[in-house]
């Protein structure tokens, strides 16, 4: 048991003694190696089995919305699930009074996919020790670069400590480097419209639409999206080209000025399609017309949100 | 009528064009008659209360349903009816042209016409001009994905 998971347990148990939140959600062990599973965490005993390490997957966030009004929740976050935290609050889903913070600089998420492409499916147990993931399976050990294996998301994460957090467990990290976060938006802008448009359909024409990206998201928290929507019908619903296509630029679409860039739509996607070159590029364009950045403030609202006059000698021909 | 092919210099191609209107933008009541009645065939008109109404829904079903250029047409900053609606889409669809470009459609099928209320005849020239740019550029390939009906226009 690493120090954090013991700190998290403290902190988790002293915070629903003293009645400050009715659940923790966390993290717990998952019943494969390589996954572990979010945990609510209601009674004070039941701390004993939050942990947390490398394999946390989800953005605890995106379970924030769908909790009974008025709970007092406290809440794991990594950078990136506390600036979707914030979003969130800037947008009235939550009362930030209710909210306990415990914030955890996060050193990365390990992508199971990574390792299941080296070593195949046959995991038997997989830890981490210092900058090393070990991985045992039926064949012996196999011994990795944690920086290798790391998310795509994670290795361009840009900031990496929790912002507003109630209480931080662990040292601070360094932040991320700019250039390295947004290389993959200017590269695809560097290539033809043609290669553009052929690895936008390519990326597309796998979706199954089975909408794990949307669960997955903290941001999307529609109670009705807009595929679903019947009258009038905006996308096409099956499996074609054009369905899969528009569910692809409107979902990103939608995130403009909100997504966090945690990459939970990734990890989440069972056809391993590639997302955040999309959302990645709204928030580039954000930051370079408006100065915008998700979570950067408590009140700075989105740009889509927050038009004003000063707008009108912008995109006039 | 659909054939993009040029046969002996003349273009048998007409290209389909969109037109976004919001109904407050055209002040001038030939130019708003022209747009509802003498419109020619290849030119679609739908009217939205306000600019803020036409999302960038309305823009991507235009193109996927297989227009070639569109014309989202509005008021000035300050002069919308609604007194912010305009300012809103501008934000919002200046980012989704960018958006679809990014995807590789190209820069010139969206086009924005913001029209002070006193300009007259600017649609017509705006259309023309459209037209003009969408017939060098030819046919909408990329994401124009959804079939078009049989013995349809548009």
């Amino acid at each position: 048991m690493n120090q954090l998971t013991f700190a998290i347990r403290q902190e988790a148990a002293r915070i629903l003694e003293e009645n400050i939140v009715d659940v923790v959600i966390g993290f717990k062990a998952g019943i494969l190696p390589l996954k572990a599973q979010p945990a609510f965490i209601t009674r004070q005993e039941e701390a004993e089995k939050l942990m947390h390490n490398g394999f946390c997957q989800n953005n605890l966030a995106s379970y924030l919305t769908r909790r009974p009004k008025g709970e007092r929740v406290g809440i794991i976050c990594r950078g990136c699930e506390s600036r979707a935290v914030r979003a969130l609050v800037l947008e009235h889903q939550h009362d930030r009074d209710k909210l306990y913070l415990i914030g955890v600089p996060c050193t990365g998420i390990i992508d199971w996919r990574k390792i299941e492409r080296e070593v195949g499916e046959n995991t038997l147990q997989a830890v981490e020790e210092g900058d090393e993931v070990i991985v045992t399976t039926r064949d012996g050990e196999h011994r990795f670069q944690r920086a290798d294996v790391l998310h795509d998301s994670c290795q361009r994460c840009l900031h990496p400590n929790p912002v507003g957090a109630d209480i931080v467990l662990g040292d601070p990290l360094p932040e991320g480097d700019p250039e390295r976060a947004w290389a993959p938006v200017l590269e695809f802008e560097a290539l033809l419209p043609e290669e553009r448009y052929a690895c936008f359909v390519q990326e597309a024409e796998r979706c199954i639409r089975c909408y794990a990206c949307r669960e997955a998201c903290p941001m999307c928290y529609c109670a009705e999206c807009f595929v679903d929507y019947t009258t009038p019908r905006w996308a096409e619903s099956m499996i074609t080209p054009s369905g899969t296509q528009a569910w692809h630029i409107i979902r990103a679409f939608h995130q403009t000025g909100r997504c966090v860039s945690c990459g939970a739509c990734e990890r989440a996607c069972p056809m391993d399609i590639k997302m955040t070159y999309l959302t990645d590029k709204l928030n580039y364009d954000m930051g370079q017309q408006y100065g915008f950045e998700v979570g950067a403030s408590e009140e700075e609202q989105p740009p889509f949100a927050a038009f004003t006059l000063d707008d009108k000698n912008r995109f006039v021909r | 009528m659909n054939n993009p092919s040029t046969s002996s210099g003349h273009r048998t191609w007409i290209p389909r064009i969109v037109v976004f209107q919001c109904q407050y933008s055209l002040y001038c009541e030939a130019d708003q008659r022209w747009m509802d009645i003498q419109l020619p065939q290849h030119i679609k008109l739908i009217k939205a209360p306000c600019t803020g109404r036409i999302g960038p829904l309305f823009v991507l079903n235009a193109v996927q349903g297989g227009a070639d250029g569109i014309l989202i047409s509005g008021c000035l900053p300050e002069q919308c009816h609604f007194k912010e609606g305009n300012l809103g889409a501008r934000r919002q669809l200046d980012e989704f042209r960018r958006f679809l470009t990014y995807l590789g459609m190209e820069e010139e099928r969206v086009r924005f016409v913001w029209i002070d209320l006193s300009e007259r005849g600017r649609i017509q020239q705006e259309l023309a001009d459209l037209e003009e740019t969408i017939g060098a550029i030819g046919p909408a390939r990329r994401l124009a994905t959804r079939a078009i009906p049989a013995g349809e226009n548009l």
